[in-house]
């Protein structure tokens, strides 16, 4: 069982290398082959304005997942967990990006209490790429 | 998956609350490999958030020219996929609204495993306008 938690801890910081590769990989998971923005440059091109293709934004979903997982254990996590994201910059080959959060407020529910951590992705330059939140419920 | 003809997506008729239909597929242990490597996470559980769910709904259904930008997702996870189980997802267009003149829609999608265990529920923000995000990215152009 996790321990309690309380206001004003922080998550596991994480560090993740973009790469193109990475990003096509990640778009080789689906079950429909489809050209998009994140592995066809031509078309983020056409569409974006961009001369670079862009991560998905599910790519930031994981990695602010596995630091909620790694704070709260995956046996809480995995059962309870969610991650809620506003992108804001895109994401792209070469990026190195910073996972962090905050624990900023816990509540008694039905089942437990729920964490809620403010969550900041960023990029090398110190910019936001995505911010939200966190939760799980601790039985 | 769905046998049916697709439809031309079109903003101004897409409705709040219409069905995506559902489809079914097997998680192998080999997309489960791939989307552990593709995120640098050796234990990461839901390679289902690469599958994107909830758009691979839609695009059962719609061919969308138009494209997007995703602004924004929400995932509930609820139990890790087990590879060799079929998963099935049922989606729809959770919502859609217009914010500072920009379009944007809602989908979603739940999914379950063969034996009924729910799985994930994610949505996804779609700005339906993608070309708006990019003059925002590159202002000069």
């Amino acid at each position: 069982m996790a321990s309690p938690r309380i206001e004003g801890d922080t998550l596991p910081s994480l560090t993740k290398t973009i790469t193109q590769s990475k990003i096509e990989q990640f778009e080789s998971c689906g079950i429909i082959e489809r050209e998009n923005i994140h592995n066809n440059v031509d078309l983020a091109k056409k569409r974006l304005g961009t001369t670079y293709a862009i991560a998905s934004g599910r790519m930031s979903v994981a990695f602010v997942s596995e630091s909620l997982r790694k704070y709260f254990g995956p046996d809480v996590f995995n059962h309870s967990g969610s991650v809620s994201l506003k992108f804001l910059r895109p994401v792209k080959d070469g990026d190195i990006l910073t996972i962090s959060g905050t624990i900023i407020h816990t509540e008694t529910v039905d089942n437990g209490t729920r964490v809620t951590a403010e969550i900041n992705c960023e990029n090398q330059d110190g910019n936001a790429t995505a911010v939200g939140q966190g939760t799980a419920i601790i039985p | 998956m769905p046998d049916q003809e697709l439809k031309i997506y079109d903003y101004d008729k897409v409705e709040i609350g219409e069905e995506l239909g559902s489809y079914e597929y097997v998680l192998t242990q080999e997309m489960l490999d791939n989307y552990r490597a593709s995120i640098d996470d050796p234990e990461a559980p839901f390679p289902t958030l690469a599958v994107k769910h909830d758009a691979t709904a839609l695009a059962m259904v719609y061919v969308d020219n138009t494209g997007g930008v995703n602004a924004g997702n929400e995932a509930e996870f609820f139990n890790p996929p087990i590879p060799g189980k079929k998963i099935k997802v049922t989606g729809r267009i959770h919502d859609k609204y217009l914010r500072r003149d920009k379009p944007y829609m809602v989908i979603e999608a739940t999914a379950e495993d063969e034996d009924g265990r729910l799985i994930e529920r994610l949505r996804t923000y779609q700005m339906k306008k993608p070309d708006e995000v990019g003059k925002k990215w590159h202002p000069q152009g």
